[in-house]
């Protein structure tokens, strides 16, 4: 078992592992613009865990695959470590993103069905860095150690395994380089109750073991009060709020946000006898 | 009082190239005229499939094995389409998860419910409305699950409304036969929850103002606790436990219902620790002897494995199918 979650000393004199200022990005419908990202600015601390919430349509996915640089932004600059990562591009790029990784919401898309799950955590290496032959095969079988998966799991292909096996492995490949930021959208939504507590639980250990900062977009508000230490509110775009979580949760200034934790169906207080 | 609906050891096997699926193992629910239930569970527990079993649109080559399901005195397992056909959107009505997949692109709001009032209508062998009818009626419908510009949404497809807008227009289609029970899958899973709060509010409201009997199927404890004063808990294709929403909310007896709260993060803060679940839910072709919970259960010993739990009563409307329920 893991060690136990621990509170991680933020040193406030180093500069954010992630400093977004003025993020904005307009798509283009039908020779309309339409702006999905309107001047949003984030910092993340080394170690800290940022969640943006909003539903659907309000651009919080835009803003993890703008951060990822999968999309190039409108307008706006995005810091990670000090480092201008709108300014880069080709070899710079791609060897920064060894430093930043993403999972997507959906594990049954985003594992290539023809590959095996060895395949799928071996990619990453194989893409950036030189590790090759035993190495590989040792740094593979430690990866579905970490997500707590037998090591014959390597063998299987994506249809053989459930969804929470699947985002664990989408989980594996993504801390395979060791990251800095983890961006994980919506990392729990397309996945069962118990499943999810799971996944939660998990990520919370890893973010103790490895040092990492996540960036965390969900539209489920009782997983971001549980896993972030800070919360960005957004609606069409902008941001309505930000603050530290337990803060906004018990008190939104905000008139949409007081809304959005209001319109949560709420449980009658439970005496579990654990 | 004779129950609405009942459905006694309800058994449904799924015959595949491995083997039968086993996805219902002996259900047995009871719901009186009136009476909101809901059913909980996580996916691939047979929650959907009892649902379409009772409407008689399950999967096309279940077998039941055995059990009966009768409503309003009406042996569902013996009806014939003509049958069906009495009972379907008439007696029973269902609206589904995703509203955006229901309705068809290519008519206006309008028509398709006209179609469903003109059908009923000639279902029950009446005279068939005159078009002016047909949009009072329209009206109405959609006057009932409070839409207020009916203008504007009775001449509008589909694309050029939101996701609660459409599942609004399918109640109103559901409600058009004047059904008296009312079932909803998931009807709240693929919206935002501001619009899902909106539309949990519109179900209440029909229940308490047309006395509609109401069974909803979901995951989302919070939005079966939102409507339903009975709940049914379903894992892998048994109702584990069942009663009242807050005594099984509150005081959990099977040990996969306090797992399943225990796995709930806390929209009120307060940091508890997330338990989960050990394990995956088991595979049906070869579902586990005795319980079939028992492969994951904290509590289990060796009289689960050999004996499936019989459901007793464990207190006032309380039942619980476990060897070792909690106190």
């Amino acid at each position: 078992m893991l060690s136990p979650v621990t509170t991680l000393s933020i040193d406030a004199a180093r500069p954010p592992l992630l400093s977004v200022t003025g993020l904005t990005k307009d798509f283009s419908s039908g020779g309309r613009l339409f702006r999905a990202v309107d001047d949003i600015s984030l910092q993340i601390p080394q170690g800290g865990v940022l969640g943006i919430v909003g539903e659907s349509g309000s651009g919080k996915s835009t803003v993890a695959r703008l951060v990822m640089r999968l999309i190039e932004p409108t307008a706006g600059t995005i810091l990670l470590d000090g480092e201008d990562l709108s300014a880069k591009s080709g070899e710079s790029l791609r060897l920064i993103r060894r430093h930043m990784q993403i999972v997507f919401q959906n594990p049954h898309s985003a594992l290539n069905p023809r590959h095996t799950i060895h395949d799928a955590i071996a990619e990453p290496f194989l893409v950036q860095t030189t590790i090759r032959g035993l190495e590989l095969e040792r740094r593979v079988e430690a990866l579905l150690d970490i997500v707590s998966l037998p090591k014959a799991f390597k063998y299987r292909y994506p249809h053989e395994l459930s969804g929470g096996q699947k985002q664990r492995i989408c989980i594996a490949r993504a801390v395979a380089l060791e990251p800095r930021l983890l961006v994980l959208d919506e990392p729990t939504s397309a996945l069962d109750v118990s499943v999810q507590a799971q996944i939660i639980t998990f990520l919370q250990e890893l973010r103790d073991r490895l040092n990492l900062t996540y960036l965390f977009i969900s539209h489920n508000l009782a997983v971001v009060r549980y896993l972030c230490d800070r919360v960005i509110v957004m609606n069409q775009g902008k941001m309505v709020e930000e603050g530290v979580t337990d803060a906004i949760f018990a008190n939104p200034s905000n008139s949409y946000t007081r809304q959005l934790i209001d319109s949560i169906p709420r449980l009658p207080q439970r005496n579990l006898v654990y | 009082m004779t129950a609405l609906l009942t459905i006694q050891d309800y058994r449904l096997d799924i015959p595949t190239f491995d083997g039968a699926l086993k996805v219902l193992d002996g259900i047995d629910l009871a719901l009186d005229q009136g009476e909101t239930l809901g059913i909980v569970g996580e996916s691939g527990c047979g929650k959907t499939v009892l649902a379409r079993s009772i409407l008689g649109i399950g999967p096309a080559k279940g077998k039941r094995v055995s059990g009966s399901m009768t409503f309003d005195s009406v042996e569902l397992d013996h009806l014939d389409e003509a049958g069906w056909r009495r009972i379907r959107g008439v007696k029973i009505s269902m609206i589904f998860q995703d509203p955006m997949t229901y309705l068809n692109p290519l008519f206006t709001i309008g028509r398709q419910l006209s179609d469903v009032v003109v059908a009923h209508k000639r279902a029950k062998g009446e005279r068939l409305p005159s078009r002016a009818e047909q949009r009072k009626r329209c009206h109405a419908l959609l006057d009932q699950v409070q839409i207020r510009d009916f203008e504007r949404v009775v001449d509008s497809y589909p694309h050029q409304l939101s996701g609660g807008m459409r599942q609004r227009v399918l109640i109103a289609m559901a409600l058009a036969g004047e059904p008296q029970l009312l079932i909803a899958d998931e009807p709240t899973t693929a919206l935002d929850v501001t619009i899902q709060a909106q539309i949990l509010d519109l179900l209440r409201d029909l229940v308490d103002r047309l006395g509609l009997t109401v069974v909803m199927i979901s995951h989302d404890v919070g939005a079966i606790a939102a409507i339903a004063r009975r709940v049914a808990v379903m894992y892998a294709g048994v109702v584990v436990e069942q009663g009242m929403t807050n005594d099984i909310l509150t005081q959990p007896r099977h040990p996969y219902t306090q797992g399943l709260l225990a796995a709930l993060p806390d929209i009120e803060g307060g940091h508890q620790v997330l338990e989960s679940i050990p394990g995956t839910i088991p595979n049906l072709i070869h579902p586990p002897s005795g319980c079939r919970f028992h492969p994951r259960c904290p509590r289990a010993t060796e009289i689960c494995t050999a004996q499936k739990p019989v459901a007793r009563n464990i207190g006032a409307d309380h039942v619980v199918a476990c060897h070792h329920a909690l106190d």
